[in-house]
């Protein structure tokens, strides 16, 4: 039994999760990595697509508000992210997985994800509950009383996803979660994904063109800091021709957004 | 002189005891908790879900949750019931498990038989509401008890509630709403 | 405490819909009351039974690996205070205050205190362990969790003081002597990493730090036998400067939320 506070139950003051107008943010001393975008995310997986360096990770670390917007207006349940004010009541309900994360070799996958929740400030009584799922949700089950050390890489960044859903966040951003999961492993967690996305607005930064065309409803195609696709993955597949580069629709749907030509030096 | 064989110690819940023991592999223990609730379980599961497989699914993914995680209910937070641990384990899977598939399992209204009236003589649970809790949640409608329930005895959010009663958000937030209203209305 | 009728029960098993608020008043028994539970258990028909079975039959095999064992609670508690990163640097802290009281009960009267000397700069580098990018491999995940910000500053830093003082307590029972006098500049000393660390980063401001401690408190004292700040009638000065660095910190506490522009 517990209470219900009329907070909870007020009616929801956004229409989407993640809203952003003309973001900006500056990266260094003069380069704008996210240049004046505008976002409306809902729930739904949402990939996030783009050459190294277009600024997908200054937009996620932005989103998790680690970093403060240079620009523009940035909403995230609601509520503006980026001021000085108190972001703790939002940062309860957001999940986030960064791209290098780092560890401490010696906790065990239980110790880490208990100590993430405590971070996350999860109260006391729903966290063994709350990391079992989690734990188990990634299929880390058999190996949580192992320390990290001892895991392979692409267990390790499980642990990692692990760490991120354990407070059943509303946003859950991630930032290149694939990396060295094999592919019978990148199935299943893009069931995962399916799953989350059903009530909750999952933004997933990858570069794996396979893992947007199968598991997201949404894809944002990003380049130089600026949002130059936003559409279903047959609407990205659409927009490719014979004429592209690539080894599947999505693929020359990509290459055609973002002016790739075959044979020319452009990495 | 002494406890006779057999009675047990009523300082200490009996589940709460068997769980502490299943935590340190006491599989017998770990049975014995299994055959006193698992039939409650079931019974619960089945009245917001149709489908057995799911149940039996959700219930198996429960136990084995309770038998891995034992050890860290038995050394949290004291005085937490461990029955009530284990509602708040298989609910949640549950809501995954009907998150993970397009329909919703739940039993659909038709199916539901009412229960004929009882006779007026015969008690119904005394002491366990107070009555005027009990009459003000006689008066809710149906559905808004539903969402109250939900959220109030099954201990859900908002979005795992919309999840499990097949309802939009927006739907559950405004019924909710309707419920408190109706409720303080109904106690003042 | 009354209990479920017979009639109650068996419309709950069958899935019947009870009037009015039974069934909220049923549920919330059956969670509490172990004798109607099994009371349910002997009123449910054979479906109910078959599944109970089934689902220990698909429970049984994986029952043979052991639960988890039991987490280790004062460990828990630990790290809540000091990360494993800090946990080499503080050892270091109390093994230099360690024999910074050996020296001075060694070199008794003749020479400045080497703990007066000391203690200032040994919580610098456990300032720098707490919050340096380098060195703590979670730096990104833990400042963008909520309890990141001046909750975190304020465990980490009573962590890193925790030896100081220690250390200090300890010179000051050996010598009769209240050193209490050298908790100040300690204080300072950290609070002013972490207040310069929110304008130009932890460790420039460690190595800053360091460099005005060597500066300002060794060469006096190596030179000229002592240094002007380390008497103890500077202490408002030092109370003083405890007080802006803390202030600094509380103004500017964002930053230990965030990552620096330039990451």
């Amino acid at each position: 039994m517990r209470a219900v506070d009329a907070a909870e139950v007020a009616p929801a003051t956004y229409g989407w999760e993640i809203q952003a107008q003309g973001l900006k943010v500056r990266v260094g001393r003069n380069r704008m990595a996210v240049d004046g975008i505008d976002l409306a995310l809902g729930p739904g997986v949402h990939g996030l697509l783009g050459p190294n360096g277009a600024g997908k990770t200054t937009l996620i670390r932005t989103l998790a508000t680690v970093l403060r917007p240079t620009n523009g207006s940035l909403a995230l349940l609601g509520e503006s992210a980026g001021g000085r004010l108190d972001q703790r009541g939002l940062r309860r309900r957001i999940g986030y997985l960064p791209q290098t994360f780092g560890y401490y070799k010696r906790f065990t996958v239980r110790e880490f994800v208990e100590y993430l929740a405590w971070l996350k400030e999860m109260p006391k009584p729903e966290v063994p509950g709350a990391v079992q799922r989690a734990i188990e949700r990634v299929g880390l089950a058999d190996r949580a009383d192992d320390k990290l050390k001892t895991l392979s890489g692409g267990m390790i960044r499980r642990a990692g996803i692990a760490q991120a859903i354990v407070n059943d966040p509303a946003i859950l951003l991630l930032d290149e979660p694939t990396a060295g999961l094999d592919p019978a492993q990148r199935l299943r967690f893009r069931e995962l994904l399916q799953e989350i996305g059903r009530d909750a607005c999952v933004v997933v930064s990858t570069h794996l063109v396979e893992d947007v065309a199968a598991a997201c409803s949404d894809v944002i195609l990003f380049s130089a800091g600026k949002l130059v696709f936003q559409g279903t993955p047959d609407d990205l597949a659409a927009a490719g021709g014979a004429s592209d580069v690539g080894d599947s629709p999505i693929e020359r749907g990509y290459s055609a957004l973002l002016g790739h030509e075959q044979g020319k030096d452009s990495w | 002189m002494g406890v006779l064989p057999g009675v047990k110690s009523p300082r200490e819940p009996d589940e709460e005891r068997l769980l502490r023991r299943a935590a340190r592999g006491d599989r017998a223990a770990f049975e014995e908790l299994y055959r006193r609730t698992a039939p409650w379980l079931a019974v619960r599961l089945r009245r917001r879900c149709a489908d057995d497989q799911i149940v039996a699914e959700v219930m198996q993914e429960t136990y084995l949750a309770v038998w891995r995680a034992a050890g860290s209910f038995a050394g949290g937070v004291a005085g937490g019931s461990a029955v009530g641990w284990v509602w708040t384990i298989a609910v949640r899977r549950l809501v995954d498990a009907f998150r993970r598939r397009a329909h919703h399992a739940q039993p659909p209204a038709e199916m539901r038989v009412p229960l004929s009236a009882p006779a007026a003589e015969e008690e119904a649970l005394a002491g366990t509401l107070g009555d005027s809790v009990g009459d003000a949640l006689r008066t809710l409608a149906p559905e808004l008890r539903q969402v109250l329930q939900a959220m109030v005895l099954d201990g859900l959010s908002v979005r795992e509630t919309a999840i499990l009663l097949g309802l939009p958000e927006g739907t559950v937030k405004t019924r909710a709403r309707r419920a408190r209203i109706a409720m303080r209305e109904a106690l003042s | 405490m009354g209990h479920v009728s017979e009639h109650l029960l068996a419309g709950y098993v069958a899935g019947g819909v009870l009037p009015g608020d039974q069934e909220w008043a049923v549920e919330g028994h059956l969670e509490k009351c172990g004798q109607c539970r099994a009371r349910l258990a002997g009123a449910a028909g054979p479906s109910v039974t078959d599944l109970v079975g089934g689902v220990w039959a698909g429970l049984e095999p994986h029952l043979a690996a052991p639960p988890q064992p039991r987490p280790r609670r004062t460990v828990a508690w630990l790290r809540g205070w000091a990360t494993p990163v800090m946990v080499p640097w503080l050892l270091m802290v109390i093994a230099v205050g360690a024999l910074a009281v050996l020296l001075d009960q060694i070199y008794d009267g003749s020479r400045p205190s080497f703990v007066l000397l000391l203690s200032p700069v040994l919580p610098v580098f456990g300032v720098a362990a707490s919050w340096t990018r380098g060195l703590d491999p979670s730096y990104e995940l833990t400042a963008a969790t909520p309890r990141a910000g001046l909750e975190l500053v304020l465990r980490r830093t009573t962590a890193v003081l925790t030896p100081v003082l220690a250390v200090l307590l300890a010179a000051g029972w050996l010598t009769g002597a209240w050193i209490g006098f050298g908790l100040l500049p300690s204080l300072a000393f950290a609070t002013g990493t972490l207040a310069l660390g929110t304008f130009v980063g932890i460790a420039w401001a460690a190595s800053i730090l360091i460099g005005l401690w060597l500066g300002a408190l060794v060469v006096p004292t190596v030179s000229f036998g002592g240094s002007v700040l380390l008497a103890p009638a500077t202490w408002p000065g030092w109370l003083a400067a405890v007080a802006v660095f803390a202030g600094f910190i509380v103004f500017r506490r964002d930053t230990f939320t965030r990552l620096a522009a330039q990451h």
